[in-house]
């Protein structure tokens, strides 16, 4: 079922493109390639689905209106299954008000029919730049709590402590522990979490606890 | 009292004729005289009695007394006698002292009333003294003072002489004679006797003498010197005195008769008579008392027994009449007297007579009884008394009293007609009832009540406010209500306020409260009428949606519609559209005012409306064409005179704005003005949107071609064969939008109508097209199965196109409910006969209604919720027109097929 000029590759960032139109589907990839952008093209809602998976990168062009599934549809089914794919919906006449029910859900933009090329290619870059950024991101967040993950639960007692503003000396009192115990738990922690700073510490912590 | 009973007059009831007081008091009083007057006589009778008897007494008395004198003066005679003798023998002296003595002392011996005998000398000294024992007259003594006048005296006399009797020196009562003794003349002294006066009385009367009377001496009138013993009273009445006349000096003998019997004894019979007669005179005061008494109880019975308004009688123990009071003769007519002895059974209704019987029979039996019955009064009607009879079976009597208590059966028997009357129309009500004392407990629940709110009446009454049907969560608005209704501030039209059965179900109730006036005129209460307003409100509310859809669909419209008064012209009614036209204030002026141009003038009516009659009604008296000579438009108008909600004849007009139509009209030909009819079914706007999507896809290609040209030739970085494709595509895309282009172009060409020879395949295939972009707005797929060597048909090309567009999209829109993958539009066609070509459009839609053939190709018949409902009509219109045929059915498998037949090009 997919019709892909280029095969999509999952570490790098794609465009996808769905339209049911094949004139305008060819088109676009022809003008988007022009730029330079890796394309993936699907000829129906149902196709892209088939294809998808959550590790894709980039961003994803939507017809709103497709026999079959409608791109609207398409757009809520990705959103239930947590894709963070930005989205570009195309819209023809008279269908502005149905882009615009999509953009308050959260599509990243629309363009309507007919449209120029430097905002279509100027919308996509946005779009890739965002999808970059969430993902750098996550990544982030989850070296973080990889790093949470290595401390032990003692250790976890008296960051959490930390993290809540006590001193050392009420952290000992608290957990029954000798003082310098704690200072050694403390040592442990920062080592672990790769803090060389308190405010370090607490950002990074509450950073990951945030998400 | 009701009035018909009416009381007795004073008049009417006879007393007893008063009889003369005085007579009458005369006999009361003949009693007590009687008893007198016998008390007398029987007192003078005893006295007359007693009386002889004392003179009886008193002669007894006098003769005993007379016998008793002469006795005691034959002793003294006899004693004188013997002293005579002694003196005379002393005179002679023929006697010495001791013959004295012996003769003395046997004298005294013998007559023992002397108590001595003696001899005085002359010296008055005593010489001799008998009896010898004698310490009173001792010898040689000289006689006393007392004794010397008698001793002188009979010397002087010479005769025998008593001397006064006198009481000597020891206390002894005596009595002497003295006889003197003379020898020849020479005086020798006198022989004494002395008698002892208490032995006078005792030895010179018999024994039985003394034992009945007693006797004293007495000198003068009362110095009673002797007497003998007076242990027994004496009755002073029977006395006797009598001088003793041998002793002289007075001296008589007193006889006083022992009492016979006591003073008592003789007053008994007088006590008697007196105790007796007192007796009887009380008892005839008591007996009279009682009498009277009696007579005026009995006055009073008279009186009770005549004014009583209740029947008093007497009756046998036989059932016949013995007495009767004025009462009888009031109630039922009869007069008493001429009731006497006729049967009580002869005046019982007949309904009354076993059960009258049976009660005649107990009282004979001698029991008390109480019953009702029914007595035929003198002019023949029945009257119903209530009778308390007891018997008296010694004197064979019953005493009955009877009230009549006709009205009171009357009454009852009214109040049980009004009872049952009002528990039927309790029960019958619809309506709750309810209500509640001054203080909001319940006093009354109806049936209704009851059955609205599912709790029993004995569970309500008596129940204090919070109610049970309260609903919990509006407790606050029930308590507000009820406050108002106890303050009396509830206004006539009621209040609604929500209540809850016992099951927990709630509804809506509406209460219309009243004052509950008692029989004093006292309000005692609120009633409250309750009604279950839930389906009304329903009913309200459905009639409401019914009208909201009523005045959707109306102002939906794009036709002006209104209805007028037939005969004031007054505007009724105006839908949207028509006020949109003449102004949103039309309703309730004139037609004529608001909208001159929309209402014809009189005479272009078929039928005056004015002069219809509601049978005629409804009737079409207008379809035409009218022009608004103020804003030039044109409407298409249809009136007719109808029948409205009220009943009057209105006029009902639908005026469609035709003016787009007429210019067409008036620029181009019928067959023209056809065509742009059936262009209308596609909406202008519809037109356009499908035109620009359209349009937008073969011209967002070109220019993604183009720039992507543009980039890869600015950039270099481009193989020749890739740009050459690209404008390949682009061109061809260019290509695609000309083709639209021309499409509309041809479907809005207003060429000449003109039936030609066309071939089904390209009409077909123009006609999914224009349908391709509501297909795909659908998901619906077409496919089109018209054999490419069907003969050519002879038909005007585009009209054909429009009815088999319209039956397409007919199709589209029928399949909305169906699943995507059914979602599949089919159109066929087949050689019919030689001269008929059979076209049918097929879907898996939601088919048609039973008797859709009827309906559907009526005008404004529609199932969708948009739409006029014209389309079906004008198809079949341009299919019969070109002789053909156009009807509808069923799928077996689910969904509609349209057919219609057109007819092939004949070369003639």
């Amino acid at each position: 079922m997919v019709a892909a000029t280029v095969k999509p590759a999952y570490d790098q960032q794609c465009v996808h493109l769905v339209d049911d139109d094949e004139a305008l589907r060819d088109s676009l990839v022809w003008l988007t390639e022009s730029q330079g952008f890796r394309v993936a093209a699907y000829e129906s809602a149902e196709a892209f689905l088939a294809a998808w998976s959550p590790k894709m990168s980039g961003c994803l062009i939507l017809d709103v209106r497709m026999p079959g599934m409608s791109g609207l549809e398409l757009y809520e089914r990705l959103t239930d299954m947590q894709s963070t794919l930005p989205v570009i919906f195309i819209t023809g006449h008279g269908d502005v008000p149905m882009a615009v029910a999509a953009l308050k859900k959260g599509a990243v933009d629309f363009i309507e029919k007919p449209f120029n090329d430097k905002d279509m290619l100027r919308l996509v870059e946005t779009c890739l730049a965002l999808d970059r950024e969430q993902r750098e991101k996550r990544l982030h967040t989850a070296e973080l709590r990889r790093m949470l993950g290595l401390l032990t639960q003692r250790e976890r007692e008296v960051l959490d402590l930390i993290i809540a503003g006590k001193l050392n000396k009420q952290i000992a009192d608290i957990l029954s522990i000798s003082i310098k115990t704690v200072e050694v738990h403390r040592a442990r922690v920062m080592e672990k979490m790769e803090a060389r700073t308190l405010a370090e510490l607490v950002q990074r912590v509450l950073s990951v606890d945030k998400d | 009292m009701q009035s018909n009973l009416l009381p007795a007059s004073p008049a009417a009831v006879s007393t007893p004729p008063a009889r003369a007081p005085l007579a009458r008091e005369w006999l009361w009083n003949a009693p007590y005289l009687a008893v007198g007057v016998f008390a007398l006589v029987m007192l003078a009778l005893v006295w007359g009695l007693q009386k002889r008897e004392l003179d009886l007494e008193r002669n007894t008395l006098a003769r005993d007394v007379q016998w008793a004198e002469q006795t005691m003066r034959l002793h003294l005679q006899a004693n004188q006698e013997f002293l005579v003798q002694l003196a005379r023998e002393l005179a002679q002296r023929g006697l010495n002292a001791e013959e004295f003595q012996v003769r003395a002392s046997q004298h005294i011996a013998n007559n023992p009333e002397l108590a001595n005998v003696a001899w005085v000398d002359p010296d008055e000294k005593i010489h001799w003294a008998a009896p010898f024992d004698t310490t009173d007259w001792l010898a040689g003594q000289r006689l006393n003072a007392h004794q010397a006048p008698a001793f002188a005296n009979a010397r002087d006399a010479g005769r025998p002489t008593y001397g006064e009797p006198y009481v000597d020196g020891r206390g002894k009562k005596q009595v002497e004679i003295y006889v003197p003794v003379f020898d020849g003349r020479r005086h020798l002294g006198a022989t004494v006797g002395v008698y002892s006066v208490d032995a006078m009385l005792r030895h010179l009367v018999p024994a039985w003498f003394t034992d009945k009377y007693q006797l004293s001496l007495v000198i003068g009138e009362d110095n009673v010197i002797a007497a003998s013993s007076a242990t027994r009273p004496v009755d002073d009445a029977l006395v006797y005195v009598t001088p003793i006349e041998p002793v002289g000096h007075d001296v008589k003998l007193r006889t006083v008769g022992y009492r016979t019997a006591s003073d008592l004894s003789r007053s008994v019979p007088a006590t008697l008579i007196i105790g007796l007669s007192l007796a009887t005179v009380g008892a005839l005061w008591a007996l009279s008392t009682h009498l009277r008494r009696r007579v005026q109880v009995e006055k009073e019975r008279d009186r009770l027994f005549n004014l009583s308004l209740d029947i008093l009688c007497i009756v046998g123990l036989d059932g016949s009449f013995r007495r009767v009071n004025p009462a009888f003769e009031r109630i039922l007519g009869y007069p008493p007297e001429s009731l006497s002895g006729t049967p009580l059974l002869d005046l019982v209704h007949p309904e009354d007579m076993a059960h009258t019987v049976e009660q005649l029979e107990a009282l004979a039996g001698g029991t008390p009884c109480a019953f009702d019955n029914r007595l035929r009064t003198i002019d023949g009607r029945y009257r119903w008394l209530s009778w308390s009879a007891n018997p008296v079976p010694e004197e064979r009597l019953i005493y009955a009293v009877a009230h009549d208590v006709t009205q009171r059966r009357a009454n009852e028997e009214a109040l049980r007609a009004e009872t049952a009357f009002r528990k039927a129309m309790d029960e019958s009500l619809v309506a709750g009832l309810r209500a509640i004392d001054m203080e909001g407990r319940i006093i009354y629940a109806n049936p209704a009540f009851c059955r609205m709110m599912g709790f029993s009446a004995a569970e309500l009454i008596g129940m204090s406010p919070p109610f049970p049907y309260w609903p919990p969560e509006e407790l606050e608005l029930c308590q507000r209500n009820l406050t108002l209704t106890l303050s009396g501030q509830i206004p006539s039209g009621g209040f609604e306020i929500p209540v809850m059965r016992k099951n927990g179900e709630r509804f809506h109730a509406r209460f219309y409260v009243s004052p509950l006036i008692d029989t004093s005129g006292r309000q005692s209460g609120w009633m409250a009428a309750i009604n279950d307003i839930s389906e009304p409100r329903r009913a309200r509310a459905a009639l409401e949606a019914s009208q909201e859809r009523f005045i959707a669909v109306l102002d939906g419209l794009d036709a002006a519609v209104f209805v007028a008064d037939a005969h004031s012209d007054e505007v009724l009614f105006a839908n949207r559209a028509f006020k949109a036209i003449y102004g949103f204030e039309v309703v309730g002026r004139r037609a004529e005012q608001v909208a001159p141009g929309v209402a014809p003038q009189q005479p272009q009516y078929a039928t005056d409306p004015r002069q219809l009659a509601p049978d005629d009604l409804p009737r079409d008296l207008f379809d035409g064409e009218v022009q608004n000579p103020l804003s030039g438009r044109w409407y298409h108008l249809r009136e007719r005179a109808t029948r409205w909600v009220d009943g009057r004849v209105v006029r009902m007009a639908i005026a469609t704005d035709i003016t787009e139509r007429k210019q067409i009209d008036e620029i181009n030909l019928q067959q023209q003005q056809r065509l742009q009819q059936t262009s209308r079914l596609i909406t202008m706007g519809e037109m356009a949107s499908s035109l620009a999507h359209e349009l937008n896809q073969p011209l967002s290609a070109i220019a993604n071609y183009n720039m992507g040209c543009v980039h890869r030739l600015r950039s270099g970085a481009y193989r020749v064969e890739d740009i050459l494709a690209a404008m390949q595509k682009s061109s061809h895309q260019a290509e695609r939008a000309g083709k639209i282009i021309r499409r509309v172009r041809e479907f809005v060409k207003k060429s000449e109508p003109n039936r030609a020879p066309a071939r089904l395949a390209e009409i077909v295939e123009d006609a999914i097209g224009f349908a391709e972009i509501d297909a795909r707005k659908a998901a619906v797929r077409i496919g089109n199965d018209v054999p490419e060597d069907l003969p050519p048909l002879y038909v005007d090309r585009i009209m054909i196109e429009q009815v088999v567009l319209n039956l397409v999209k007919n199709g589209i829109e029928a399949m909305q409910a169906t699943l995507p993958e059914r979602r599949e539009l089919r159109v066929s066609a087949h050689l019919a006969d030689t001269r008929q070509v059979e076209l049918a459009v097929s879907d898996h839609g939601h088919g048609l209604p039973p008797d859709a053939n009827d309906k559907l190709f009526a005008p404004f018949y529609t199932t969708k919720s948009q739409g006029m409902g014209m389309g079906l009509n004008i198809c079949r219109s341009i299919v019969e027109f070109h002789d053909g045929r156009l009807w509808a059915e069923n799928r077996p498998g689910g969904g509609s097929v349209f057919r219609l037949t057109l007819p092939v090009y004949a070369e003639e």
